[in-house]
């Protein structure tokens, strides 16, 4: 991992497009600001864990599961425009 | 804006499925036979599951909204897996961004959401977080994020005042 250290208002590049400006400190937070092309996305890591989380809660125990679901499904999915 | 509503702007292949092409034996869901058309090409993997890049989509059962998308590399890993219209009331699939993400034509890519089956059905959720776009004409896939407001990852299926009457 490269470590660098900034003071507010100083920024860091990375590669040609992409910005990152230390805007405040205060307490124990960080204020960010990124400038980045629009079709660079850009995301809290925590939303990459809480979608690691529930990929990892659907993985299927069994058929019966499945089949259960289905079943429901067909009891009560026409009243789902409610 | 786009105007359409449906999740998947692809015309359905009517096209017969070619002969199988690869058995799949599962212990925990049975026996697949696989046709090169049923698979899909996930390049990045799943979240979390980065290693597996080879998925099928197979129908459940006729009646079923659900379809089984079961890692041919680990044929113990299965999610099930819907097209979101059919489970969500007034869903209005992000097919423009999820194309460009796929880097794919927004004519060409089918959405489908993970479901998440608790012991207790009722309780089921899909995850319109992170949906699985697929490119219908390449087979190529990715779970794409959307950080967007209405789309949580754990969106429950069966609302509550239906459920109270089943």
């Amino acid at each position: 991992m490269l470590v660098l250290t900034r003071k507010i208002g100083e920024t860091i590049r990375v590669g040609d497009d992409v910005r990152v400006q230390v805007l405040a400190i205060r307490g124990g937070q960080v204020r960010l600001g990124l400038t980045a092309p629009a079709d660079v996305r850009i995301f809290r890591e925590e939303i990459f864990r809480t979608i690691e989380e529930q990929n990892q809660k659907a993985r299927l125990a069994d058929e019966e599961r499945l089949a259960d679901a289905a079943e429901l499904w067909l009891e009560v999915g026409n009243a789902k425009h409610d | 804006m786009p105007s359409t509503i449906e999740c998947t702007a692809a015309r359905p292949s009517r096209e017969v499925d070619a002969s199988p092409t690869l058995h799949v034996r599962s212990r925990r869901f049975g026996s697949f036979e696989i046709s090169s058309t049923s698979m899909v090409e996930i390049p990045q993997g799943l979240v979390g599951f980065p290693q597996l890049r080879r998925y099928v989509v197979l129908e459940h059962r006729p009646g079923s909204p659900f379809k089984w998308l079961l890692a041919i590399d680990d044929p113990e890993l299965a999610f099930a897996v819907a097209n979101p219209c059919e489970l969500v009331a007034n869903y209005a699939p992000p097919l423009e961004l999820a194309a460009r993400l796929l880097e794919a034509d927004s004519a060409d890519i089918a959405l489908l959401v993970i479901v998440t089956i608790p012991a207790d059905p009722t309780r089921m959720t899909v995850n319109l977080m992170a949906p699985v776009v697929v490119d219908l004409r390449t087979r190529r896939a990715r779970q794409i994020v959307l950080d967007l407001p209405h789309c949580p990852p754990d969106y429950l299926v069966v609302r509550p005042r239906v459920a109270a009457r089943a």
